[in-house]
């Protein structure tokens, strides 16, 4: 089938792409734009290897036609955090969260959105947030962990600094 | 696979698209994709992509009933204050898939593929919804109970698109409940119920029950509804209104559950809905 141009933004560029109707975003940012971060787990939409953000919403690139992003902005675990690491990936190193390291950028883009929404999430809504992301790994506790002190470390980092002590 | 993509910009061009024939409908496309990406459909000539359509777009308070776009992404629907009011279909709607997939995946969606254990499909039967449905000869409504017909069957004419879901709201002392049983997480049911009552000095009104996974189509229990109007809520009724229950549903046995445990499921989940209704666990 003839290809179509595809245009939109990944990672903060802007990209002009021919793309045939059947390939999905994730074959378009693996193959095309050699963004491999994004990992093919189930190819199925079961497993959240393959969630990056689009227009801001974590969702699976495996189920989506790149021609479905027309205009979208879309960022991949490539661009969380272009110049230094972000602090779900710092807290994914520190803890532990990460073994075999093939869940991981989706597990980071999913916890991303979830802190996004709800800045502070309890232990249970980490739980719940993550759930649509497998790891046969961890057993989950360190990822759980490393969410949790992410969380922490972003709310520090949003608090304005205290006022100077007075004498 | 090869197939062509086409995204019409407003309704009556996805209309006359549509009418022309070897296409599908592509709305979220979380269960369209994966059946034609892995080949357990044939591809048709082109998808037509109505998931951006205004006219399939929004939520809607119309005074007696919500109107709910077709097109409207279940996360979207979760988060509105609406679902505050409708909570058997906000329980439903909060096991179906992951949140990357309720970020996609459409209430039309859901209802149009017409499985028949959509999570969606009880709470909205027994909540009493009908679909807006356009097509070439213009607009039609349906009762929901009137719009299943088999597994993957619908009561859509070739060229017909569903644009709403209508959900009337429910009375005040309306109580509505949803259980459910699957294997695991972000499994499909193996049995699921939804059931809408009053219940004034234990006495039972506006019974309206509906089941999934137990029949070709989800379903409303029309025998154990009338059975249930007016009467007491006492462990007698409880127990002949599981027993016509269990006989209003016609089960298959898979590999999530065999047809026995799949009528007995029914009968237990009738009597802890309308237990719950007087303050009991669901």
């Amino acid at each position: 089938m003839a290809k179509k141009i595809l245009r939109c933004t990944v990672n903060g560029r802007q990209i002009e792409l021919a793309v045939a109707p059947n390939q999905t975003l994730v074959q378009v940012l693996r193959d095309e734009l050699n963004l491999t971060g994004t990992k093919v787990g189930c190819d199925m939409g079961t497993c959240g290897c393959c969630t990056v953000h689009i227009n801001g919403k974590a969702k699976l690139s495996c189920l989506t036609l790149a021609l479905e992003c027309q205009g979208a902005q879309i960022t991949t675990i490539e661009g969380l955090n272009q110049y230094e690491l972000h602090p779900l990936q710092k807290a994914f190193a520190e803890k532990g969260g990460s073994q075999c390291g093939f869940c991981t950028p989706g597990f980071i883009m999913k916890s991303a959105a979830l802190l996004a929404e709800n800045p502070a999430p309890s232990r249970e809504e980490i739980a719940a947030g993550l759930s649509g992301n497998l790891c046969r790994c961890t057993g989950y506790v360190k990822i759980y962990d490393a969410v949790e002190q992410a969380a922490q470390e972003m709310q520090r980092a949003e608090a304005p600094a205290p006022a100077p002590a007075r004498t | 696979m090869g197939y062509d993509y086409i995204r019409p910009a407003s309704l009556e061009q996805a209309l006359s698209l549509a009418a022309q024939g070897e296409s599908a409908l592509i709305a979220g496309g979380t269960d369209l994709l994966v059946a034609l990406h892995k080949k357990k459909r044939p591809a048709p000539g082109r998808l037509i992509s109505i998931r951006s359509l205004p006219e399939l777009a929004g939520i809607r308070d119309e005074g007696a009933r919500l109107r709910i776009g077709a097109a409207v992404p279940l996360a979207d629907l979760l988060a509105h204050p609406a679902q505050a009011r409708l909570p058997a279909l906000a329980k439903a709607l909060g096991v179906m898939g992951s949140r990357q997939i309720r970020n996609v995946a459409t209430l039309g969606g859901t209802l149009c593929n017409a499985s028949p254990g959509a999570d969606a499909a009880p709470p909205l039967l027994a909540l009493g919804a009908g679909v807006e449905l356009a097509g070439p000869a213009g607009r039609r409504t349906l009762d929901l109970a009137e719009f299943f017909r088999g597994p993957g069957r619908t009561a859509l004419q070739p060229g017909e698109i569903m644009t709403a879901v209508l959900v009337p709201w429910p009375g005040a002392g309306t109580q509505s409940h949803f259980l459910r049983r699957s294997r695991v997480a972000m499994d499909i049911a193996t049995v699921s119920l939804a059931a809408c009552f009053g219940l004034t000095n234990n006495r039972l009104s506006g019974v309206r029950l509906a089941a999934g996974a137990v029949a070709p189509v989800p379903l409303r229990l029309r025998a154990t509804e009338t059975f249930l109007e007016g009467k007491a809520l006492t462990d007698e009724t409880l127990a002949e209104a599981a027993k016509l229950a269990r006989a209003d549903v016609a089960p298959i046995s898979d590999l999530r559950g065999t047809a026995w445990y799949r009528r007995e499921l029914v009968g237990v989940f009738l009597a802890r809905a309308l237990r719950a209704g007087n303050g009991g666990k669901p």
